[in-house]
């Protein structure tokens, strides 16, 4: 059920040089509110195909159970040694590996033992309103309550320090533009 | 000897020098292309050492980067590293580092803080000193340089951590140790060395070398400044040939390793070659003398063979042959030697033959003569008189070798050789000692019996030599010297026995020994000459006059000048002292100037005083031989206007007979001028009558020899008449000298002669008592002037 009042944050990503930016990630808090109580334990994947993670950025609320599908017809053996959630599943295929829940928030790195190149990015934040950049460089947060919220916009980097920011809804959608400095990520920045 | 062991040690340098210049060139030459080629394979072993150096250096950092990459993605030290476990990441590490052989095993923080150090070298975290490392792993994911950890020097391999992402490095170290620089040595057969450099000082990280050779080695480093290139070292006294490699300069840090390998290691396969070279050129060298000295040997031992062969024959020995067969240079000279020593013993005893032998007679020659002489002098036993030579020449060989010839002369001269050597015992030895002269040496033969050999020999030479059925009268006197009372030597001997010959001759004895007194009359001639020369200068000499008185009218007729010498010393000496000396020396023809000056001057003298006297002046046959003779009588009677009819000219018959030719035309020409001539001591010569009878003569003076006897001797009053006719008959006037008392001069009357001379008359007189006398013979003023112009010889009385 939605509430007839609720609106829509667009949030326009780019990078210092005005190029949009996809991949990134944006969520918004209620300031001076609880967030919403959770109805449902939500669920995402993250699949492994051609020795990469798809997508290498999910970001997903706590407590999600992410399943790591493997597409490749050989072995991965997934793992994180980010405090909020370490873990390892050992060498799997197909749908071996058992759903891991990210009850933490934060930045999680995975990695595979066997595919150094493969990295995957999961930021888990203590809200539903959250969102990734498409290729237009826009995060499209769905049905904000009205009121002020604190919006946090990160782009894979070194250390999770998001670019934050605030915006007011009003039961009208509303459209937010962020700049986020992408030079030295370890996730290359693909223009369209 | 000298010069022959001169020329084989000539012989043995050259060769020997020739060898050791070669030797030692050649060995000079392999030396340097040696020592060059060691030097080039040293640069090429550098070169190869700088290389596998570099190589092995990467692979190191290869099999480091491996490792370490292993290590970066072993999960459970990811997990450790992740989960910041430090000491998991430590026990981590250096198990691993067990495991690969890597010393240092360093786990950086991606804030570049060491967080886990293997070592332990310090504290933890700390700065890590090589960020730049770390730098060039992240970019190519792994970095490898060589560094220092402490005071050791490492190969460090820098990789960077993923979990997934970077979140650190792993950093591992091979130490550069000892292992590893002998491990390199294996490899290229070079030393190495690595140093480190802090604050300007080196020290040693590791080397091949011990310890003295590093600090060597350490302490030159400053002249390997340029890095790559070959450097000349010294290590342990020996060449080393260096190149140094720049490991790593980082902050004031340094590390740099040296390659390097001793000259004398490369040379050592040569040394060998070397040591060979040597012993073969010692060898060759001792060959090559050994070889010369032979050589050498085969020509100079010969060669001295040789020589003392041909001092043999320098000394006059011709005897000994040389030994020498040969077949090569040596060989044909010995032959040519022994040739030469054959044709040079003939040839010398032709030459000998020529020198001591006569060819006309084939007698002995005066040099043999002499020689044999000299042999007996030197073999006779002291005391012993058993030695004389006797001298002869013959009286009249002149005469018949000018006027029949040399044949006739040459054949006189082999007969009488021939009848020498017939009279002669066989131990005496006849020469001819040259021209008509003989001589006899006697040996073995008593006084008595020499004087008798002499008395053969003269008899023998009395007989005449006949040619071609004519008798020819020669004749000899024969001068006797022994030894060794009349001479002590050869030369004495021959002259005392020519003196005495001269005495025979003179005396017309036949034979005379010689006698002291003889030489002293020598010496007397000797000083004579000068005291004749003083005494025409000095006017010693003095002229005395002999009258000839006619025997018709016992009137004067002329006077004969004859010549005194009133000596200061010696008072007054007779002509026959001094005129055969003088005629000898030649000094005859001042003497005869004088006196004819003289006796011009007189007769001058007397015509001025009115006395008309004709005056003859006695001339040898040497004036005769004198061309100007005419022209200074002719200066003379100018000077003195004495008409030439009062000079008379009185010749010896020898006087014409020494050159029949010249005489008479020097007599012709006297004649011309108006001069009397007359033929003095006629009768004792041997004149011929033909000859005589063509000289323009007008006055024939008989010998004292015929007149002294001619009372006594019917026999000589026959000759003295015959002459006496045979003068009248030519148309001369006749002149008989020597009247010693009235019978002569009776008896000369009776025969006819016109004119006498003589003591019964008068003995000669100077001129004041010449003129006393004249005066009181028959009185100066009764002379008949008138017979000066009609002399009674041109009367042709007898004619």
């Amino acid at each position: 059920m939605r509430a007839a009042w609720a609106a829509d944050l667009i949030v326009n990503i780019t990078d210092s040089g005005g190029h949009p930016v996809r991949e990134a990630v944006v969520y918004a808090e209620p300031i001076g509110r609880p967030v919403p109580p959770e109805t449902h334990v939500p669920h995402a994947t993250i699949d492994q195909v051609h020795k990469r993670f798809v997508p290498a950025v999910t970001i997903i609320r706590s407590g999600t159970e992410v399943r790591f599908p493997n597409s490749d017809n050989f072995r991965h053996s997934i793992y994180s040694f980010s405090p909020p959630k370490v873990f390892t599943v050992k060498l799997y295929s197909g749908r071996q590996a058992p759903p891991v829940v990210f009850d933490e928030p934060g930045l999680v790195v995975l990695g595979c033992n066997i595919h150094d190149q493969m990295v995957a990015w999961v930021v888990i934040v203590d809200t539903p309103y959250l969102a990734k950049s498409s290729a237009d460089g826009a995060a499209v947060i769905k049905d904000l309550e009205p009121g002020d919220y604190k919006l946090s916009a990160w782009y894979p980097a070194a250390t999770f320090a998001p670019v934050v920011s605030q915006v007011h809804v009003a039961g009208e959608p509303v459209t937010a533009r962020v700049q986020i400095d992408v030079s030295g990520s370890p996730l290359p920045l693909v223009h369209p | 000897m000298i010069r022959i062991s001169r020329l084989r040690t000539r012989v043995i340098l050259f060769f020997v020098a020739m060898l050791i210049l070669v030797e030692v060139s050649s060995f000079a030459l392999i030396n340097a292309s040696n020592s060059r080629t060691a030097t080039v394979k040293i640069e090429g072993e550098l070169e190869v050492g700088q290389r596998v150096f570099g190589r092995l250096v990467h692979q190191n950092a290869q099999v480091l980067s491996q490792s370490a990459r292993v290590l970066a993605s072993d999960f459970a030290f990811r997990e450790a590293v992740a989960t910041g476990d430090t000491a998991t990441i430590v026990s981590a590490l250096v198990n691993h580092g067990q495991r690969i052989g890597a010393k240092a095993m360093l786990y950086v923080s991606l804030d570049g803080k060491v967080v886990a150090d293997s070592l332990g070298g310090g504290p933890i975290p700390r700065e890590f000193e090589y960020p730049g490392l770390l730098e060039r792993a992240t970019i190519t994911g792994a970095a490898a340089s060589i560094e220092i950890l402490g005071r050791q020097g490492f190969q460090l391999v820098a990789i960077p951590m993923r979990a997934p992402l970077h979140i650190g490095w792993v950093v591992l170290g091979f130490p550069v140790d000892s292992a590893f620089a002998a491990d390199l040595r294996q490899l290229t057969s070079l030393d190495v060395s690595f140093f480190a450099q802090s604050s300007q000082s080196w020290y040693s990280l590791a080397s091949t070398l011990d310890e003295a050779g590093q600090r060597q080695l350490q302490r030159q480093l400053p002249l390997l400044a340029i890095p790559y290139a070959t450097h000349i070292i010294d290590i342990h006294g020996s060449e080393q040939q260096a190149r140094l490699i720049s490991l790593t300069t980082t902050g004031g840090r340094r590390v740099v390793a040296v390659l390097h390998r001793s000259l004398a290691t490369a040379l050592a396969p040569y040394e060998q070659v070397r040591k060979t070279l040597i012993g073969l050129a010692i060898l060759s060298i001792l060959v090559s003398i050994v070889g010369s000295i032979w050589i050498a040997s085969t020509i100079t031992q010969p060669l001295s063979t040789l020589a003392q062969s041909a001092a043999q024959m320098e000394a006059g020995d011709y005897t000994g042959e040389v030994d020498l067969h040969r077949a090569d240079e040596i060989g044909s000279l010995a032959y040519s030697l022994n040739h030469m020593r054959e044709g040079i013993a003939e040839r010398e005893k032709r030459i000998l033959t020529l020198a001591y032998q006569d060819q006309l007679t084939g007698l002995a020659n005066r040099a043999k003569f002499s020689e044999l002489l000299s042999a007996a002098i030197a073999a006779a036993c002291p005391g012993a008189e058993t030695i004389a030579i006797v001298v002869m020449d013959l009286d009249r060989f002149k005469y018949v070798n000018d006027t029949l010839g040399h044949a006739v002369g040459d054949h006189v001269l082999r007969q009488v050789g021939q009848r020498l050597s017939n009279v002669v015992p066989s131990t005496g030895c006849v020469a001819r000692l040259g021209g008509d002269e003989f001589a006899v040496l006697l040996t073995g033969a008593t006084a008595a019996k020499v004087v008798d050999y002499a008395k053969g020999i003269v008899a023998a030479l009395e007989s005449p030599v006949l040619y071609e059925g004519q008798p020819l009268d020669v004749g000899t006197s024969v001068g006797i010297a022994r030894f060794p009372q009349h001479g002590r030597d050869a030369r004495t001997l021959v002259r005392n026995a020519d003196v005495a010959m001269y005495v025979a001759k003179r005396n017309k004895s036949g034979l005379a020994i010689y006698n002291a007194y003889y030489d002293t009359t020598q010496q007397e001639h000797l000083s004579l000459l000068g005291e004749l020369r003083r005494a025409v200068e000095q006017n010693e000499l003095l002229l005395m006059y002999q009258p000839k008185v006619s025997l018709h009218s016992s009137n004067v007729s002329a006077v004969e000048a004859l010549i005194r010498w009133r000596h200061p010393d010696k008072g007054l000496i007779h002509p026959a002292h001094f005129i055969p000396f003088a005629e000898h020396t030649g000094y005859i023809k001042v003497l005869t100037h004088w006196v004819l000056k003289e006796v011009i001057r007189q007769c001058g003298e007397w015509l001025t005083g009115g006395l008309k006297l004709q005056v003859s002046a006695n001339i040898s046959a040497r004036d005769l031989m004198n061309r100007d003779l005419p022209d200074q009588i002719a200066a003379l009677l100018a000077e003195h206007c004495v008409p030439a009819g009062l000079v008379c000219l009185e010749i010896t018959e020898s006087g014409f007979m020494e050159d029949p030719v010249h005489a008479q035309k020097v007599l012709d020409r006297l004649s011309g001028m108006g001069l009397r001539l007359a033929i003095d001591d006629y009768g004792v010569g041997y004149s011929s009558l033909s000859y005589i009878m063509k000289l323009p003569v007008q006055e024939l003076k008989i010998d004292r020899s015929f007149i002294a006897g001619i009372v006594a001797n019917p026999d000589l009053s026959t000759i003295v008449r015959s002459t006496i006719e045979l003068g009248h008959n030519l148309g001369m006037k006749v002149v008989a000298e020597g009247v010693e008392d009235s019978n002569g001069w009776d008896l000369l009357g009776a025969l006819g002669c016109d004119d006498a001379q003589g003591y019964f008359m008068s003995p000669p007189l100077e001129p004041a008592a010449l003129v006393a006398w004249m005066r009181q013979h028959d009185g100066v003023d009764r002379r008949d002037t008138a017979w000066l112009s009609s002399p009674p010889a041109m009367g042709g009385r007898g004619a």
